[in-house]
């Protein structure tokens, strides 16, 4: 069974058509991309999946249960979660207190957990800094880290790359990769096509909301509508 | 730290032992005004509860002071209850208000909800002037001759103690937590799995009941009440900037701020009655502009203290 299924999702805002009848379905334990030019409608249909916006027609499954029109929170609990292309981490929470606000049962032990993610993001000695006072950079990691402290099933990533420097980059990436070893599945949208064509195993490209193609990166690469897509005829 | 915490807790336990002597040896004056003082601790310490935890600006928190006094006040008058039951029972009344008003208005966004809470207040204030049979409308609401200005410093005064308690365990736990996430970034607070309409909504009933019950409270002290005299805007937006001076969001904010505030509102109503609302408007413009917030909260920024400050 596929983990999440989105059939045939639309949203417009007034006269455009953001997402337009989109159909897509992720099976668990693998990397996908999410590609296409500006405005094609990447990141609302993030906000579909994630209920940050509803649907005007078409649903979303994960794990077989209708998600669309539930609250953002449900949606987030039931095993989803997300980062954004814009960072929002909490700025005046320390970086240990944004790991630790996401979690429930006994407060040692999560405060053991949010230890441990600090670390492995080599962030430990910054555990009692305010998260506003934090680099981009440490920041994007803190976002990262947050979202892995509600074991979600599986995970959104909005534009990881971006802004990231290339050592960075690499230890995100091989995070990414840890994290589909361990049976959770990655949706990522990403502009930087290297970073696309290295990790992930289906690419999804959308333009002017559509879905206009779906393959394994090799063969996207070559597909004449995307190439019409991004460089135009 | 835990030293720190020791010589705290002693410095608290004098000031408390202070404060419990106090009316065996001081002024009437002197017990009324500490009276009032623990009034709005427990005001702006439940303003700040709210307000300064989720950001969500409450213009009309003086309609929970209105109703507890009200409710108190119709309980003791006509049903004969005794005053400290009728101060829970004005509480209890203001607390379902919250969760009847919070229901609708804690959907609303920022100055929505602010704009909102205001038009309760005078929404409230017209309710009670026109159901005369039950509020005595404009004539107000008279209740039988008591002096309990003793008992009632005592329990204003657990009162404040205990808005003040509670601010700490909020603070320190998680449940604070996730109200700060609210006034930081509520939307990657509900996508991080946090429901905020009900973090909100609790939030919003823990700081009704201090008000309900400081409304019944003074009620009863004073022995009269009326619409204009329980509903003013001005009680709101005291308590706001009780709350924007000693800093929002920490603990001991509310209480340096309504301590200090009080003080040199009595001194400079004794003294300059006319100028007292220009002061109260300078202090506003000074604190948004010179420190946006507040004494603690400069301190806990520059010092990297802790929010229990």
């Amino acid at each position: 069974m596929s983990l999440l299924t989105v059939e045939g999702a639309s949203r417009s805002f007034g006269g455009i058509a953001a997402v337009n009848r989109v159909s897509l379905s992720l099976e668990p334990g693998r990397i996908y991309g999410l590609i296409g030019p500006n405005g094609s409608g990447k990141t609302t249909l993030f906000n579909c999946i994630t209920g940050l916006e509803r649907l005007d027609g078409g649903q979303v499954r994960f794990k077989g249960e209708r998600i669309d029109g539930l609250k953002p929170s449900r949606i987030a609990r039931q095993g989803i979660g997300r980062t954004f292309q814009v960072i929002r981490v909490f700025p005046e929470l320390t970086a240990l207190e944004n790991l630790l606000v996401v979690t429930r049962g006994p407060r040692a032990e999560a405060e053991r957990r949010g230890r441990a993610m600090l670390e492995f993001v080599k962030l430990e000695r910054l555990a009692g800094e305010y998260a506003g006072n934090l680099s981009y950079g440490q920041q994007k990691l803190v976002e990262f880290v947050r979202v892995l402290m509600t074991d979600p099933a599986l995970i959104l990533l909005d534009e990881p790359a971006a802004g990231v420097n290339r050592t960075l980059l690499n230890d995100l990436l091989a995070a990414v990769s840890r994290l589909r070893d361990e049976g959770r599945t990655i949706l990522l949208v990403e502009h930087d096509m290297k970073v696309v064509m290295g990790l992930c195993e289906t690419v999804f490209v959308l333009d002017h909301g559509e879905k206009i193609a779906e393959g394994p990166p090799g063969l996207i690469q070559a597909d004449e509508r995307v190439i019409e897509a991004y460089f135009g005829r | 730290m835990t030293r720190a915490r020791g010589a705290v807790l002693g410095a608290l336990a004098v000031v408390v032992a202070a404060l419990v002597v106090y009316p065996a040896f001081g002024t009437g004056y002197g017990v009324r005004a500490t009276l009032q003082v623990f009034m709005w601790i427990a005001l702006a310490g439940s303003w700040n509860l709210i307000s300064g935890l989720t950001g969500y600006v409450s213009f009309g928190h003086v309609a929970f002071f209105g109703i507890g006094a009200y409710a108190g006040s119709i309980l003791i008058a006509t049903a004969g209850w005794s005053w400290p039951l009728a101060a829970l029972g004005g509480g209890i009344v203001a607390c379902v208000l919250a969760l009847v008003i919070g229901y609708p208005c804690l959907r609303l966004k920022g100055p929505y909800f602010a704009i909102a809470m205001l038009g309760l207040n005078e929404v409230l204030r017209a309710l009670v002037s026109y159901f005369e049979g039950l509020t005595g409308g404009g004539n107000g609401l008279s209740l039988p001759t008591l002096d309990a200005t003793t008992s009632i410093y005592y329990v204003m005064g657990g009162l404040a103690i205990a808005v003040t308690a509670v601010t700490y365990l909020i603070i320190t736990s998680r449940f604070g937590l996730r109200l700060m996430t609210i006034r930081e970034d509520e939307i990657a607070a509900e996508a991080m799995g946090i429901d905020t309409f009900r973090h909100k909504l609790g939030a919003f009933l823990l700081s009704a009941a201090g008000p309900g019950i400081a409304g019944a409270l003074t009620a009863r002290d004073q022995g009269y009440i009326e619409p204009i005299s329980v509903f003013p805007l001005v009680v709101t937006v005291t308590m706001i900037v009780m709350v924007l001076f000693g800093g929002k969001g920490t603990v001991w904010g509310p209480v340096l701020g309504a301590i200090a505030l009080f003080v040199i509102q009595e001194i400079v109503w004794a003294r300059y009655p006319y100028v007292h609302p220009l002061l109260f408007g300078a202090i506003i413009i000074a604190v948004v502009l010179a420190m946006p917030r507040g004494v603690l909260g400069l301190l806990q920024l520059k010092y990297r203290l802790p929010r229990t400050i």
